[in-house]
């Protein structure tokens, strides 16, 4: 397998976009190859991002019109869909080939444009991820299987509201030093919880999830170029290696799962990952999660192998996963703050940590960040893709 | 009435899949015979949905994870007040969704 | 008060007494205070100030709210609408909201509109219960009237109060089927939808004693951006 390398990333600010989806693909696109500053090198493949596009925005074959948008054609082209874990996915494939040998250089974006629908059809697309007859027909959302899953492990491991809270404060400070970030809004624990104002502000969403353990709903873009070392070599400066690439399946109704409270497709997700990279969770710098509710940073964090099954929470509360902690845990802002336009999370991830590993994450930057790691988190858990990316000199 | 939920039970094993699959994930056979899913379990978790989809228009629905007698989970809403973990339910089948102007019937819980 | 001509007179319509509404004071999610205040004459000139760059937003329905809004806050200054009132939200004194209504008697109010300003803190909704209240339990009414002119305001109040059908009563938008506000609903609601302490402090009420209007860019910009409650 042939090494593979990030040459450049880009983003839109994410949030209510008026540009078209194929306007907010271009630009993350371009941002990208302008960073990687290629020059006379071509682009052998596209790869795009995305789940909604066919339903919401009523467009099919997203890489055909990448290709033509970028002026790229007659380079290779196809559109990856894997639910909330699209972005990883098809960043995936495109490392694929590179390591395969099969192109040298590959550009994968994520986008979505879901506002273009309101509140109850977007939440009707993305629920239906779910299963149609065990799952779908009982009005099960994604917030609902998010909730039920949120009261069994505060049960089971004493997590407490006060515990999802602080993961929502922690990322939208983050945020507010993210220009690309959706929210740029800090909240307090006042604000959202111990306030008997808290009720309006904070209202139920999926007891007990409320109102801000839920990440908004957004447009955007984000974008990467995945390169071969020969190229990689050629174009100098910063080295990024895509150090290891894991995934893992697990069954599709959440109620099937062998424990619902483990996030298993996480934790064999993320043990093959670091095998491939030769390291391991304590050589960590810097951590991307997916957020979309703040439960899962915190289930995340643990079945990733960062803390103990269970003490995941005890380690926020101990403000290790702050920007100035031991392990920082979504400096971008996360889901929550950051923004979720469903194809373009995962991407967004590598856009993050590629601009952490070299150095240009102003504002929130990491100090001597060298290993990343990110997690996409597809369907309900039965899905996921965890990545490594280490700096080389 | 008169509407059941059906899983799959392997004619090699008798594992029982719900929701139902082609192949069996304890034996990999790929033959099977329905079997009626429903009868007493006990609430695993549950949660009040207020950020509904479309088809809905009650202020929140309240959803569970069942599991029932004999190891077998399922999804459906429960009915009746005070929900607790570990709460005794049976399984009804009563209308749980309206989609396009038709009725779809499936699972709801019972306290017992 | 200016002498009012004869003429002039016979043009404005009888006025009911109307309670003032007590200031109160909401922590909001950022942790900000936001001081809900009743609106004097003076006053809306400022308001339409902030409305007018509205009118032309077609998203969520904000240029139908903003020119209806406009036109009825133009009315209650030159007193051509019956016991109208309004309610600003200000933050740090500058206007995150507002909201306004009629009594139709003294049993029945008729609520009108609610135009959010800053976005993501559930001004909309802590104004719309602000109104509310006004309407039940100062004004000591009976029953409130209602509609929604978007989607998420219909989830928001219909579904989330819960209102009543009242749809032989056409509500003065556009004749519009009504729904109602119950008083005994709005009690039962109340530890869920209404908060705010009374008395405010002299120093908040100081700060919000003005009305000072975010620049036009923010506002078109914060609204457009977002989907969010205009009734």
């Amino acid at each position: 397998m042939n090494p593979v390398y990030i040459a450049g990333a880009g983003m839109t600010k994410f949030g209510r976009s008026e540009w078209s989806l194929m306007k907010l693909a271009s630009v993350a696109s371009l941002s990208a190859l302008h960073h990687a500053n290629l020059g006379e090198i071509p682009v052998d493949g596209i790869v795009v991002a995305n789940m909604g596009a066919a339903r919401v925005n009523r467009q099919t074959a997203l890489g055909s019109a990448l290709v033509d948008q970028l002026a790229l054609y007659p380079a290779t082209a196809e559109a990856v869909e894997n639910g909330p874990a699209s972005g990883a996915s098809a960043f995936k494939v495109g490392c694929q080939a590179i390591a395969s040998g099969m192109a040298d250089v590959v550009l994968v974006t994520g986008v979505e444009r879901m506002r273009v629908v309101n509140g109850l059809e977007g939440t009707d697309f993305v629920a239906s991820l779910a299963h149609p007859e065990a799952e779908y027909i009982y009005g099960v959302t994604l917030p609902s299987l998010a909730g039920m899953f949120a009261r069994l492990v505060m049960d089971r491991f004493g997590v407490e509201r006060k515990h999802l809270a602080m993961v929502a404060i922690k990322n939208h400070e983050n945020g507010t030093k993210n220009p690309y970030a959706h929210i740029q809004q800090t909240v307090t624990m006042e604000g959202i919880l111990t306030a008997p104002e808290a009720a309006v502000n904070n209202p139920p969403i999926a007891e007990p999830l409320h109102l801000f353990d839920c990440c908004p709903v957004s447009d955007g873009a984000a974008s990467v170029v995945v390169v071969s070392e020969s190229v990689a070599a050629k174009l100098g400066g910063p080295k990024v290696r895509v150090a290891g690439i894991g995934q893992a399946t697990d069954t599709h109704a959440v109620h099937d799962r062998e424990d619902p409270t483990d996030l298993k497709s996480v934790r064999l997700a993320s043990e093959k990952a670091f095998s491939m990279a030769g390291v391991g969770p304590s050589d960590v710098d810097v951590a991307e999660l997916h957020d979309a509710f703040t439960i899962l940073e915190i289930a995340e964090s643990e079945a990733a192998g960062f803390f103990p099954r269970g003490e995941g929470h005890l380690a926020l509360e101990r403000g290790e996963t702050r920007l100035d902690g031991k392990l920082p845990i979504n400096p971008s802002g996360g889901l929550k703050a950051k923004g979720h336009p469903v194809g373009a999370t995962g991407v967004a991830h590598f856009v993050e940590l590629t601009w952490q590993l070299r150095g240009e994450a102003e504002g929130r930057q990491i100090k001597d960040a060298a290993i990343g790691y990110a997690c996409n988190f597809g369907g309900f858990g039965n899905n996921v893709v965890a990545t490594v990316l280490r700096r080389e000199a | 009435m008169g509407a059941k939920v059906l899983g799959a039970k392997c004619t090699s094993c008798g594992v029982v899949s719900y929701p139902v699959r082609s192949v069996c994930p304890n034996c990999r056979a790929e033959s099977f015979e329905d079997v009626e899913i429903g009868g007493k379990g006990k609430v695993l978790t549950y949660t009040d949905v207020y950020a509904l989809a479309i088809d809905y228009e009650t202020r929140y629905l309240r959803l569970a994870i069942v599991e029932l007698e004999g190891g077998q989970r399922v999804t459906g809403q429960l009915l009746g007040d005070d929900p607790k973990l570990g709460k005794a339910v049976e399984t009804t089948i009563g209308i749980v969704r309206v989609q396009g102007g038709k009725e779809i019937r499936g699972l709801q819980f019972l306290p017992v | 008060m200016a002498h009012v001509s004869e003429l002039e007179a016979s043009l404005r319509p009888p006025a009911m007494e109307m309670p003032p509404y007590p200031p109160k004071v909401i922590t909001l999610a950022s942790g900000e205070e936001m001081v809900v205040r009743q609106v004097d004459r003076k006053e809306i000139p400022t308001l339409l100030e902030a409305i007018y760059p509205l009118l032309w937003v077609e998203r969520d329905f904000y240029d139908i709210v903003a020119a209806r809004l406009f036109g009825e806050l133009l009315a209650f200054k030159r007193y051509r609408v019956k016991d109208e009132y309004v309610l600003a939200g200000l933050i740090d004194g500058v206007l995150a909201g507002m909201v306004n209504g009629r009594l139709v008697d003294a049993k029945t109010g008729m609520s009108y509109h609610t135009l959010t300003i800053r976005r993501g803190l559930r001004v909309g909704s802590h104004l719309f219960a602000a109104k509310m209240e006004y309407h039940i339990e100062h004004c000591g009414q009976e029953e409130v009237l209602i509609v929604a002119e978007s989607p998420i305001g219909f989830r928001r109040w219909m579904i989330e109060y819960p209102l009543e059908k009242r749809f032989e009563v056409q509500h003065e938008l556009g004749g519009v089927p009504s729904w109602v506000l119950p008083s005994e609903t709005y009690y039962a609601a109340k530890p869920r939808l209404v908060s705010g302490r009374r008395p405010v402090s002299e120093e908040l009420m100081r700060g919000a004693a003005g009305i000072v209007l975010p620049a036009e860019e923010t506002v078109v910009r914060q609204v457009a951006g977002e989907k969010e409650e205009a009734e």
